[in-house]
C-alpha cells in the first residue's frame, strides 16, 4: 500500500519569494515558515507569487521549514 | 507496484526506498515517509524525474534507485536559484541541457514604448478571442511545422509542446492573431493567470519575419492587460531564443529567474 503523505500539512499564504528558490509562507496558526516549492510543482510551471494560498508540507525535522505541495485557485 | 528497492544504514538517516507504482517512489525512515520522488513522461515522450527530500543522503537514495529503474534519457527541470537542489542532481550525474529565461514584462505603454506601434502595412490585429478557429488552427499548425524543420519544440518552453492526440491549440479564446490578407500570419497567447498572465506563445511565419509584426502582437496584448489595470505579465524564453529575448527585452522586460532543464543521457 503506498504511503500519501506521514508529513503535517497545513495551509498558509505565500508573504514574500525570497532567493535561492525560497518562500515565506504564514501559516493559519500565525506561524511562518521558509518553504521550497516541491518538485511537481516546478515540473508543471506552476508559479507561486505573494498572496497565493498554497498548502505545506511541514518537514518532520524543523517545524519553521516546509515544502510547497499544492496553490490553490483563488 | 510496491517492490523494496533497497535498504540502507547512513547513519541518521536509515532509509528504505520502495517503488510504490510505476511512476512514483518513496524513502521511508522509522515508518514516516522522509523523501519521494516522481517520473512522468511529457507529450514528446521524455521522462521528467522530481524528487522532493529533506536531507541530500535522502535525495541521492532516492535518485540512485530511480536511475537504476528508468531508462535513459531523463530529464529534470529546477530553478536555478535553487543551489541545493541543483548540487543534487548534479551528483546524480546529470548536466545542464538548456535554460529558460523568465521575464516580467511591464504592459505600460510609457514604459514599453509600444504606445504608437502600429501593425505594418497590410496587416490588422485580430483581438483576443476574436479570431476564427479554422484559420488560427491552421496558422499554429503551420508554424509549428516551421519550428519542427528547424530547431523542434524540445528546445521551446514545455508548455507549448504537443499534446498526445496531436492537439496543438487547447483554448482558441486565448489567442490575439496578425491576419493579412485575409490570411492569418502571427499568433500570440495569453493564459490569464491569476494576477500575472503569461504570454504563453508568440510565433509569425517565417515568410512575414522581420516585418515588426511579433511586436504588433505584442504592443496589442499588453496594451489591453494595463487597460485591465494589470501591471506585468511573465513569459519564458529559451536562451538559445535570440530574437524573442530581444524582443523582450526591448520592451523592457526583465529576467527575474530562471529553469535549467538537466539531461541524464
Amino acid at each position: 500500500m503506498a504511503r500519501t503523505s506521514d508529513g503535517i500539512e497545513v495551509e498558509g499564504t505565500v508573504i514574500e519569494c525570497l532567493r535561492n528558490a525560497t518562500f515565506k509562507v504564514e501559516l493559519q496558526n500565525g506561524h511562518k515558515v521558509l518553504a521550497h516549492i516541491s518538485g511537481k510543482i516546478r515540473k508543471n510551471y506552476i508559479k507561486i507569487l505573494p498572496y497565493d494560498r498554497v498548502l505545506v508540507e511541514l518537514s518532520p525535522y524543523d517545524l519553521t521549514r516546509g515544502r510547497i505541495l499544492y496553490r490553490y485557485r483563488t | 507496484m510496491n517492490s523494496v528497492h533497497s535498504t540502507s544504514g547512513m547513519g541518521e538517516h536509515a532509509v528504505e526506498i520502495t517503488r510504490v507504482a510505476d511512476t512514483q517512489w518513496h524513502a521511508v525512515e522509522d515508518d514516516r515517509v522522509v523523501g519521494r520522488g516522481y517520473a512522468s513522461r511529457r507529450p514528446d515522450g521524455r521522462n521528467f524525474l522530481s524528487i522532493d527530500a529533506w536531507h541530500d543522503a535522502v535525495f541521492d537514495q532516492l535518485a540512485d534507485v530511480m536511475l537504476r529503474d528508468l531508462p535513459k534519457p531523463l530529464y529534470a527541470v529546477i530553478d536555478e536559484a535553487d543551489r541545493d537542489l541543483t548540487s543534487n542532481w548534479e551528483r546524480a550525474g546529470f548536466t545542464t541541457r538548456r535554460r529558460e529565461w523568465e521575464y516580467l514584462v511591464p504592459t505600460d505603454p510609457r514604459v514599453t514604448g509600444l504606445g504608437s506601434v502600429l501593425p505594418p502595412s497590410g496587416v490588422s490585429i485580430v483581438a483576443v478571442g476574436e479570431a476564427a478557429e479554422g484559420p488560427l488552427r491552421k496558422l499554429d499548425r503551420e508554424i509549428r511545422d516551421e519550428v519542427e524543420a528547424t530547431v523542434g519544440w524540445q528546445e521551446m518552453p514545455a508548455e507549448v509542446l504537443t499534446r498526445p492526440n496531436g492537439d496543438t491549440l487547447l483554448d482558441p479564446s486565448k489567442y490575439a492573431v496578425a491576419a493579412q490578407s485575409g490570411k492569418y500570419v502571427g499568433l500570440v497567447r495569453v493564459a490569464p493567470v491569476i494576477r500575472q498572465p503569461r504570454i504563453g506563445l508568440i510565433a509569425v511565419r517565417s515568410d512575414q519575419h522581420r516585418r515588426g509584426i511579433a511586436r504588433a502582437l505584442l504592443a496589442h496584448v499588453l496594451g489591453s492587460l494595463h487597460r485591465c489595470g494589470i501591471e506585468t505579465a511573465s513569459a519564458e524564453v529559451n536562451e538559445s531564443n535570440g530574437a524573442a529575448m530581444a524582443l523582450f527585452e526591448g520592451v523592457g522586460a526583465r529576467r527575474a529567474s530562471s529553469n535549467l532543464e538537466l539531461v541524464l543521457r
